[in-house]
């Protein structure tokens, strides 16, 4: 048994060989269940805006006010300001996407879109277009260029500062793709190997492979729970240093 | 599993466009709506928030208005007493003044009357007296009577002088 490759068959994306002509598209599983959760946010989200008079409805419409209202209070507003307001609607998607795409993967047949570096890294180049838009509608293109070479700062340091500075922006974005991926990948890789256990003890004694079944399905259940807490976490840390890194270029002088 | 860390840029991008047309939608169908619900809500509490101060602030105004008043109306109530009270013993001491002036008017009108209506009782006793001791001096006279009578004549008149004095 390859181990290995039942874990990358179950994690990695599988292209669907879809091509328009001669052009190849991108039509993967993951990019699949990515349009399957924007639909399922997109109708949730709406649901929660449509105004109503039954019960259901206002609880839906208290719900969505509470959300909004603790991205606003809790995330946004501490980080950014009262400038950050105006993108609130980006984090108010971004951290639902995020979640919803780390749960999609609990649901069986259905992918962990998040454990894809290519998905990450796209919801990351958003992020750090909006950290740049954001400098830019602040300070004016001069201005945010300018705030990249912190006040006071020696003219024969600026040669160095500036480079310097710019890596760091990108690395901030590159470290958000990272982070969300790694966590999402490792948890799904543990789930993975804790299920193989009984199969690959299964191979050397049918008896000891059912005997590890109760310890490994226990350990599996431990950690699904504890993966759904890690996809609360980490598009709430996504979303929060999201916040932080545009707070930092709005209010860098 | 190295593919695993091997971007692959398609469904990079198929990843920002879906992500960027999400916020796009969402934040013209569900945000949007949801966002000015609840400014409209907080602002709404923000007014009845000040209504409230407000009204709060009003109260305390009719109430500081109304106790200054009620200590006005206490302070004059109490003046109006005092000077009811004064005018009340006032009129007490002028009423008692004019009791003791009439009642002494009075005793010396009765005492002056007193007076006229003795000397006016003296006046008819002297006039009495005066006719009777004519009308005995007359009647000495004409019965020529002796020393003895005549005496006694005297003693009757005088007995009766006395009576008519009594």
């Amino acid at each position: 048994m390859d181990i290995s490759h039942t874990i990358a068959h179950h994690i990695l994306d599988h292209d669907l060989g879809v091509t328009l002509g001669s052009f190849h598209l991108p039509i993967t599983a993951h990019t699949l269940t990515m349009l399957g959760v924007s639909i399922v946010l997109f109708v949730v989200a709406v649901l929660l805006s449509v105004r109503g008079k039954s019960l259901i409805a206002r609880l839906l419409n208290t719900l969505g006010e509470e959300y909004v209202a603790f991205m606003r209070d809790g995330i946004v507003v501490p980080a950014v300001g009262k400038e950050g307001i105006a993108f609130l609607p980006y984090f108010c998607t971004l951290f639902l996407f995020i979640l919803f795409s780390n749960l999609a993967g609990l649901i069986p047949q259905m992918k962990t879109i998040t454990s894809n570096i290519s998905v990450t890294g796209g919801l990351a180049l958003c992020s750090g277009g909006l950290i740049v838009y954001a400098g830019i509608k602040t300070h004016g293109l001069w201005g945010f260029i300018k705030s990249f070479v912190p006040g006071g700062t020696p003219w024969w340091l600026i040669p160095l500062m500036f480079p310097l500075e710019v890596i760091s922006l990108i690395i901030r974005v590159c470290v958000l793709a990272i982070r969300l991926f790694a966590n999402m990948l490792s948890g799904h890789m543990v789930l993975l190997s804790l299920l193989l256990i009984i199969f690959i003890i299964g191979q050397m004694s049918k008896m000891a492979g059912v005997g590890a079944a109760f310890p490994a399905m226990g350990l599996e259940i431990f950690m699904t729970f504890l993966e759904l807490l890690v996809a609360f976490l980490q598009a709430y840390v996504f979303t929060l240093l999201t916040s932080i890194y545009v707070g930092l270029v709005v209010h860098s002088h | 599993m190295e593919n695993l860390l091997n971007p692959d840029f398609g469904v990079m991008a198929l990843t920002i466009v879906n992500f960027l047309l999400l916020v796009w939608l969402l934040h013209k169908f569900a945000w949007k709506g949801i966002i000015g619900a609840l400014e409209k809500r907080e602002k709404q509490i923000a007014q009845d928030k000040q209504a409230a101060a407000e009204a709060r602030q009003e109260a305390q105004n009719i109430k500081e208005e109304l106790d200054a008043k009620l200590k006005e109306i206490s302070a004059e109530a109490t003046a109006k007493m005092q000077e009811a009270v004064a005018a009340g013993n006032a009129q007490k001491e002028q009423i008692l003044a004019e009791s003791q002036r009439q009642a002494e008017h009075l005793l010396t009108q009765a005492k002056a009357q007193i007076t006229a209506e003795k000397e006016k009782a003296l006046q008819e006793v002297r006039k009495e007296i005066v006719s009777t001791a004519l009308a005995a001096a007359v009647k000495i006279a004409q019965q020529q009577i002796t020393e003895q009578t005549a005496a006694k004549a005297v003693d009757e008149v005088l007995q009766e002088v006395s009576k008519a004095g009594k």
